[in-house]
């Protein structure tokens, strides 16, 4: 029997008497890049909160390294990281400090206090920020002070940072021009690596724009918390897009 | 080359550096001499002592005890609201009356407020003897003041342009005015008002302690007599009265402002303002007794009185100020990220609870057990007292907070204290430092009565000095406390605006 890296089975979901999501049977395997499509409601930020472990099925069985999410050492949540729809990143905080927030994973409390305190070294930072196309005259910007799509790609530099295997990004090109996001899309799931870092190796976008679909191996399409088609990207045909939208 | 740069989260830990020569001073100072009352006092605290006598005497203290605070309360609330609408300048601005008069109530308001009730009730019982009377206006005096301030803030904040919105529709003045106050007023009562009555309960404890009656003075009898299983029967007793009132009143507090019970309640407050008026000035126009004359005849001041020593004392009060801050800003979140867990935040929680419960005039008697008096364990004492109630908002508040930058921090697989650090305590450190700088204005007030049993400060002086009935170096005191008190707040007020 086949491993998959993420395998989820008849997962549901409820909250308050709804059922957000409804007996979803998806399996990932390594390496591969995923594109959710759906309206907005469609369920999919709850997919990806439960394969990130911020929510727990009510229903179903989920397993990510062959284990419960749960069940998961820190060694092995390191290596998953999301890019959040709402961003989460921290107001008091500069540009480069919220970049440097990627790296708290895998540093000392020393790292975080220094970090605070403005007096870690952001050279790591500046790297994913330019690689992520921020101006320099951002970095040490504070975050409140900053546009929509700054901020957006802010959050992408801190969950790259991070180096994680499995990337999860829930609308990752909001307030980005359709130029900018062809490049960050490029540089999530693309081979080729300009930059020399480390590119996650399994990714799961969900997004709305048809036009970001190139590039992806598997297309699945989501409407009122079910699945209606999970087909690779050559087999994408107008019909099954008619189902979601 | 980095810049440093101290935001609010590394502010609010960056005091407790201040305990390494603490810790030293407390160190040198130690004694073994009381080691064995100390364990006895700990120990009592498991085992308390019920028997009909003392049970009796404990029902009639909690009665004066509630009495007094509630009394107290429910007055410096009123009281305070309306003298926090007369010392706003907004007030002034939308009836169009010249706010000079607003500055200058300010001004009388910010020396009541500087003077602790400890003290009010100290002066007054000595020209008024011991009466519950005393015991309620002490408390009342400061605090109508303090909540006057608060009011004050709440109604200065009102945003301009709506005031200027409002003010253009040329309606009545005063309509205008309930307008634009109704809602700030309403809300500072709803969530500070109910707060205050906590307070009240532990300043009519606190009084107590200094002979005006209530369960406090029954605590300090019962340690003076070295009956600490008696005095655990009264603490336990505060203890279970300040849970049973906060759970009251926060099951009344949903409802109160929001219902037919509002217009019942104005008008008992109409009744309360007319008799607390008439009580008021029955009380202030008493005659004095005779002797408060032939003792204020016989005593002037000393020539000496400002010399060397007064000026160390002002220094040592305002060192006590600024230690026990430090400790009172920082120890809460220390605490909170070293006992992460489940068990280390229960036990913490109870530990504080404990903090809030002693009052500090007992907490110091309790260190004097192994250590001398000092300026250190003065500022321990004041601190952990303090500490324990910014622990309590501290807890409340990352308790009530949105978690998701928290989940998102914690996704990432980052240590349980980073986790924390970065995803709640980074949201709510700018508004507990606000908070902190608010508390530090009362704890200034605060190093009277531990100076008073510490034997340091300015407290130490005005107690010998009112004991001695010498009332210009009373004044004289009291206005130190009030300079000293005064640049707490300009300092305060300055930190809160960069914050906010």
């Amino acid at each position: 029997m086949k491993k998959f890296l993420i395998d989820l089975k008849d997962v549901s979901y409820s909250f308050q008497n709804s059922h957000i999501l409804r007996n979803i049977n998806l399996s990932i395997s390594e390496g591969e890049k995923i594109a959710v499509l759906g309206q907005s409601g469609a369920g999919k930020t709850t997919l990806i909160s439960i394969i990130n472990g911020t929510l727990k099925q009510t229903n179903g069985n989920y397993k990510i390294f062959n284990k419960n999410h749960n069940t998961l050492k820190r060694e092995e949540r390191i290596k998953i990281g999301t890019i959040w729809q709402d961003l989460r990143l921290i107001e008091d905080l500069s540009a480069e400090q919220n970049v440097n927030c990627g790296l708290l994973s895998r540093k000392n409390f020393i790292f975080a206090i220094k970090n605070l305190s403005n007096l870690c070294s952001f050279k790591e930072a500046h790297k994913y920020m330019e690689i992520c196309n921020l101006k320099k005259t951002t970095f040490n910007k504070n975050i409140k002070n900053i546009s929509g799509g700054q901020r957006q790609r802010i959050a992408i530099a801190r969950t790259l940072i991070q180096e994680p295997n499995i990337l999860l990004a829930d609308e990752p090109f909001n307030n980005l021009d359709p130029k900018l996001s062809n490049t960050i899309k490029d540089i999530l799931i693309s081979k080729t690596n300009t930059y020399k870092f480390k590119k996650p190796d399994t990714v799961i976008v969900s997004l709305h724009r048809l036009d970001l679909l190139d590039g992806f191996h598997r297309v699945v399409g989501m409407n009122n918390g079910e699945i209606m088609f999970n087909v690779r990207m050559e087999n994408l045909k107008d019909y099954h897009l008619n189902k979601i939208y | 080359m980095y810049k440093l740069k101290l935001d609010t989260t590394i502010l609010s830990f960056l005091p407790i550096l201040i305990l390494i020569p603490l810790s030293i001073s407390l160190f040198k100072n130690i004694h073994l001499g009381g080691i064995d009352l100390f364990s006895e006092f700990i120990l009592s605290a498991f085992f308390p002592r019920i028997n009909s006598n003392i049970l009796i005497t404990l029902l009639n203290r909690l009665s004066e005890t509630i009495f007094i605070a509630l009394t107290s309360w429910f007055i410096s609330l009123v009281f305070g609201t309306i003298c926090g609408l007369l010392s706003s300048d907004t007030t002034f601005e939308i009836l169009k009356l010249p706010t000079l008069i607003s500055k200058v109530i300010k001004i009388i308001l910010i020396f009541i407020r500087s003077i602790h009730e400890v003290i009010w009730g100290l002066l007054l019982m000595q020209i008024y003897g011991i009466n519950i009377s005393v015991a309620i206006i002490s408390i009342c005096i400061p605090y109508i003041a303090i909540n006057s301030k608060v009011i004050n803030e709440q109604l200065e904040n009102i945003n301009p342009k709506i005031i200027e919105s409002i003010s253009n529709i040329n309606g009545n003045n005063l309509s205008s005015l309930i307008i634009l106050i109704w809602h700030p007023i309403i809300n500072t009562l709803k969530n500070f008002g109910i707060y205050r009555l906590e307070c009240a309960l532990r300043s009519t404890t606190i009084i107590g302690l200094f002979g005006l009656g209530g369960i406090g003075t029954s605590i300090y009898l019962s340690f003076q007599s070295l009956s600490f299983r008696e005095l655990w029967t009264y603490l336990w007793s505060l203890g279970f009265l300040i849970i049973l009132f906060n759970v009251i009143l926060k099951k009344l507090g949903s409802y109160f402002f929001n219902s037919k019970i509002l217009i019942t309640s104005l008008f008992c407050v109409l009744i309360l303002i007319i008799f607390s008026l008439f009580y008021f000035f029955d009380f202030i126009l008493k005659p004095l007794p005779e002797y408060y004359y032939s003792l204020n005849n016989s005593f002037s001041l000393n020539k000496n009185f400002i010399s060397y020593d007064f000026f160390k004392l002002i220094y040592e009060t305002i060192l006590l100020s600024m230690t026990s801050s430090a400790l009172a800003i920082s120890l809460p979140p220390v605490c909170s990220l070293i006992f992460i867990n489940r068990k280390g935040k229960t036990l913490i929680k109870g530990i504080t609870f404990l903090f809030r419960l002693i009052p500090p005039p007992i907490t110091i008697l309790m260190f004097l057990m192994f250590n001398e008096p000092s300026i250190s364990l003065a500022a321990l004492s004041l601190g952990l007292y303090n500490a324990s109630i910014t622990h309590k908002l501290l807890t409340f508040n990352l308790d009530n907070i949105k978690m998701d930058q928290f989940i998102a921090i914690n996704s990432m697989g980052v240590a349980k204290r980073i986790a924390w650090l970065y995803g709640l305590f980074i949201k709510q450190s700018k508004n507990y430092l606000v908070y902190c700088s608010y508390r530090t204005d009362i704890l200034i007030r605060e190093t009277a009565i531990i100076g008073i049993i510490g034997s340091v400060g300015l407290g130490w002086q005005l107690q010998e000095s009112i004991s001695s009935f010498a009332l210009e170096e009373i004044l004289i005191i009291l206005l130190a406390y009030s300079s000293i008190v005064l640049v707490g707040e300009i300092i305060n007020g300055k930190i809160k605006k960069n914050f906010i």
